[in-house]
């Protein structure tokens, strides 16, 4: 808009905010590179001076990382096959039509969006207590965060089937298909992109779940990676390069997957968050 | 019969399929545990009834507990104090940043994405971090502030009655400040430029632009970013366990933590579940500002 | 038209909620006959070829496509294709692909689908597209898709609803023919969309006059321009549209009398009821710049716009008389000039009612 600065000095004013914003991560890792005397430097040291990784296979193994995750891995998965086999239709329909019964499903699924876990984690707890499913605590968590995530996967998504013309399905039928035929065939394939997007980001935030799994499953064998680290957090905690190397391990592979779909997560986040 | 299987092909029974499993599912764990909540809220709950559907009724004693409880004054200022300041801090930092990416310079759209990581990551770890960033004698923050002069000695951001607040404050500004930038940007991407060179035409400078033009035009997407922003406010809860517990006495808690504490820590379910009755009325009064500023999308 | 009856309405009825979209149509169209549905936009034209697809339930009457009854038959029953305003080529296939959609759900082998895709691709000259993308291909291009994808199914019935409002106004013309001369080979029957009346006029052997849910008057184009049935479609049909001039029937009931200063009367060559107060309908090309005839207005010219083969006056201000004169002319603005109007050329109308008199 104005003619006095160039685009570069823009560019570089941008590079040193995102710096600025993005420190926090850059300090876990680099946190987690020190020893544990350096990291009580001070001033502190802003580059380890002697990074050792070693301590990643040390907290992996000491803290049973594995059995977190792959428990992390299982109740994610679960969510997002629930939210996207049960969500996918409901948001068509709710795109499809246009009447006072949708008006009244899209206000429930608002309603039921804005719904904290909190609110819902003690009726939730008592409720699976009296049907015996805190006998099955994994899944029990898998159905309380997938009614938590459906809303919101709905709402993103119906955005996206709004965007499929109307037309393409109608011809469709005209051409010989069924509802069922048109809806997997022609209306499927093209909001892919969208459903995709939105199951992926789905799945990351039923992998940082925290508050259901924290209250529901007791055993440390069935607990997730979020429950795990925060069995060594604490106001009063102090090996900080283990608990900034457990959440690097814990949310480096959620980073790469979000760089890497960067572009295609905020064009469906925006496109779905407003409308 | 057969009628019935040609309408889940043809029909409007395909629709009502979709829909409905949906549906079912949803009454049933966000529903029912919503009715089933109140109930709790006038049962008298413990350790012998927690089983059983039908317990002693207990009229509105737990409200009257509750209120009496010595923290609750206290938890219902820093509710507010957490939610009106989280808001603030992520909206006029997330429009300023959304300003400042809506200039064309290489690179705007993919360095702005990169700001959404804060969103996408466990709050559990962002707790952690913050956690670590916080800390009194050693955190990172104390260290850069003194630097630069700021403070003289170190605050201890998560121990100090008068800030523990404001340490989970500053990491949910972190957390949710990218979305609504992002947000945000949608909005001031939707303004047509000629309305831009049509003021300058007329004479106004930059700043009568952004008064005149981009805050009025942008009125529904400020009202939905703010109501999103409430709700995700109020919706917090990885972010305490990580960082203060709610502590020092209760000095950083709020609704959404104390109602589990009561009912997970102290296994005082009915206090638990009347405090969360409390907060799903804010709740949905924050939902009802968020329908009304997105109604005109919904009708589309 | 003397065939059997291909398409036939009764008494259609269609209500969206509280609106009533279509009131009890009645339409029967016989076997290859091209028929042309129009009016002005937002009048039922398309809810009631959706509901001749199946896109639409209709809400009372009954409907027969080639004499088997079609309420509540699903589309892909109803064996008609259909032609988008959109054309809604499928973006994720092919122009083969989209053009053999439909034979793939009827199971046609493969070998067969694809000679038939490329007859077609032939008939329509889509030949070296095959391979393509919808959004590789132009508007025309897109639009000629979305025919070949109806042609290939040899249906009972084509429906068109708007195909060429998204093109350029050339290729607008020359689609026009086309689709008519494809019509005629297949011997199809072909109902067809349009809310615009020269597309209408110049396609059809029968045109539908549609508004607000009714239809207002039907007939082959010239009974349509001739004898319109009401004032909507006297001013519907017919471009530039019919001027309107409120006026009076003389005692003798042999003429009329425009209500205009310096105004003649107008011979009517028929009777009509003596005294009354009539609107005179008169078609712009009908009047004559200084005629033979006996002059009926004598106005000031307003306007003077000239595309070379054809000179439009605007005369007066209230109403505004349009003239059309072929050829060039020395009226400049200004003017003030005398036309004239053969008797059979007058239109009356009855000011209540608008039906014509
Ligand atoms: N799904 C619908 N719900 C409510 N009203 C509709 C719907 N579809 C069309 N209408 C209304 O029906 C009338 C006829 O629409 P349409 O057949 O599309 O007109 P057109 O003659 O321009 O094709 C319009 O007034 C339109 O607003
Ligand atoms: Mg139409």
């Amino acid at each position: 808009m104005t003619r006095t600065y160039t685009p570069w000095a823009l560019l570089a004013i941008a590079l040193a905010l995102a710096a600025v914003y993005l420190f926090p991560l850059y300090w876990m890792y680099v946190t987690s590179l020190k020893s544990g005397s350096e990291i009580f430097a001070n001033p502190p040291s802003f580059w380890p001076a002697a990074p050792n990784a070693n301590i990643y296979a040390d907290v992996w193994a000491r803290r049973t990382m594995s059995t977190f995750l792959w428990n992390s891995v299982i109740i994610a998965s679960g969510v997002t096959a629930i939210t996207v086999i049960l969500g996918t239709g409901c948001a068509y329909v709710l795109a499809r039509y246009r009447s006072a019964w949708i008006d009244l499903g899209l206000f429930a699924i608002l309603m039921l969006q804005v719904l904290p876990a909190s609110v819902m984690i003690t009726p939730l707890f008592v409720g699976f207590n009296q049907i015996g499913l805190l006998n099955y605590p994994r899944t029990a968590v898998v159905l309380a965060a997938a009614a938590k995530a459906m809303p919101f996967f709905v709402v993103l998504v119906r955005a996206t089937f709004m965007s499929v013309p109307r037309e393409l399905e109608e011809a469709a039928l005209v051409d010989g298909n069924s509802r069922v035929g048109a809806f997997f065939f022609i209306v499927l394939p093209l909001a892919r992109n969208g459903i995709l997007v939105c199951a992926i980001l789905t799945f990351m935030s039923a992998f940082g779940e925290y508050i259901y799994s924290k209250s529901i499953i007791q055993s440390p064998l069935l607990q997730p990676a979020s429950v795990g680290l925060s069995g060594f957090l604490g106001p009063n905690s102090s090996d900080w390069n283990a608990i900034m190397a457990y959440s690097a391990i814990y949310v480096t592979p959620i980073l790469l997957v979000f760089v890497i779909l960067q572009r295609r997560i905020v064009s469906g986040l925006t496109s779905g968050a407003l409308k | 019969m057969a009628k019935f299987f040609n309408s889940l092909r043809d029909g409007v029974g395909f629709d009502l399929i979709l829909v409905g499993a949906a549906m079912v599912f949803l009454l049933a764990l966000a529903g029912l545990p919503l009715v089933y909540n109140v109930l709790m809220s006038f049962q008298q709950v413990d350790m012998f009834t927690l089983g059983q559907l039908i317990r002693p009724f207990a009229g509105i004693s737990n409200y009257v507990a509750v209120v009496q409880q010595p923290e609750f004054w206290m938890v219902t200022r820093n509710t507010l104090v957490f939610v009106v300041g989280s808001m603030a801090g992520q909206f006029v930092l997330g429009f300023a940043l959304a300003v400042f990416f809506a200039q064309k310079f290489p690179g705007a759209a993919t360095i702005r994405g990169l700001f959404l990581v804060s969103w996408v990551m466990p709050g559990l770890v962002v707790g952690a971090i913050w956690s670590w960033i916080l800390a009194g004698d050693f955190g990172v923050l104390n260290s850069i502030l003194r630097g630069l002069g700021i403070i003289q000695s170190n605050i201890f951001w998560k121990s100090d009655p008068s800030f523990s607040i404001w340490a989970v404050i500053i990491a949910n500004i972190w957390l949710g400040l990218a979305f609504n930038m992002l947000l945000l940007s949608v909005g001031l991407a939707a303004i047509p430029r000629d309305l831009y060179e049509a003021a300058e035409l007329d004479g106004a400078n930059a700043w009568q632009r952004f008064w005149t033009i981009t805050l009025p035009m942008m009125r529904s997407t400020i009202g939905a970013v703010l109501s999103l922003g409430l709700i995700g406010t109020l919706q917090q809860f990885d972010l305490f366990p990580a960082l203060t517990e709610g502590g020092p006495a209760n000095t950083s808690n709020v609704a959404g933590y104390w109602s589990w504490q009561l009912s997970f820590q102290l296994y005082d379910f009915a206090k638990g579940a009347t405090v969360s009755v409390m907060m799903f009325v804010l709740v949905l009064f924050a939902s009802i500002l968020y329908v009304r500023s997105t109604r005109h999308e919904v009708r589309g | 038209m003397s065939a059997e009856p291909q398409i036939e309405l009764v008494g259609i009825d269609k209500h969206y909620g509280s609106f009533h979209a279509l009131k009890n149509i009645d339409l029967t169209i016989p076997k290859g006959a091209f028929v042309a549905l129009v009016g002005p936009s937002g009048c039922g034209k398309s809810t009631l070829l959706r509901s001749l697809a199946g896109l639409e339930t209709i809400s009372g009457g009954t409907m027969k496509i080639a004499g088997e009854q079609m309420n509540g038959v699903p589309p892909r029953k109803r064996d008609v294709a259909m032609v988008f305003q959109s054309y809604a080529l499928y973006p994720h296939m092919t122009v083969e692909q989209n053009l053999t959609y439909s034979l793939r759900l009827k199971r046609v082998p493969k070998a067969e689908a694809a000679r038939a895709a490329r007859e077609v691709a032939e008939t329509t000259g889509l030949t070296p597209l095959l391979g393509r993308y919808p959004r590789e291909l132009s508007g025309g291009q897109r639009q000629r898709v979305a025919m070949g994808r109806a042609i290939i199914r040899n249906p009972k019935a084509f429906l068109f609803d708007e195909p060429l409002s998204n093109l350029d106004a050339a290729l607008r013309v020359h689609m026009r023919k086309e689709i008519r001369a494809l019509h005629d080979r297949l011997g199809a029957t072909s109902v067809y969309v349009t809310h615009d009346q020269i597309e209408a006029m110049t396609m059809a052997d029968h045109v539908v006059v549609m508004r607000d849910g009714v239809i207002e008057q039907q007939g082959s184009p010239l009974e349509l321009y001739d004898t319109p049935a009401s004032k909507f479609v006297a001013g519907f049909i017919g471009s530039p549209a019919m001027n309107f001039v409120p006026g009076k029937v003389s005692a003798d009931g042999q003429s009329v009398q425009p209500d205009l200063p310096g105004a003649g009367s107008v011979a009517l060559g028929r009777s009509v009821g003596a005294g009354r107060s009539v609107l005179i309908g008169l078609r712009p090309e009908h009047l004559q710049v200084g005629g033979d005839g006996p002059a009926v207005l004598r106005l000031p010219v307003s306007a003077v716009e000239s595309t070379g083969s054809m000179t439009y006056l605007t005369l007066g201000g209230d109403p505004e008389i349009m003239v059309v004169d072929t050829g060039r002319t020395s009226v400049k603005a200004g003017d003030t000039i005398s036309v004239s109007i053969e008797p059979g050329n007058v239109h009356l109308f009855d000011p209540a009612t608008e039906k014509a008199i």
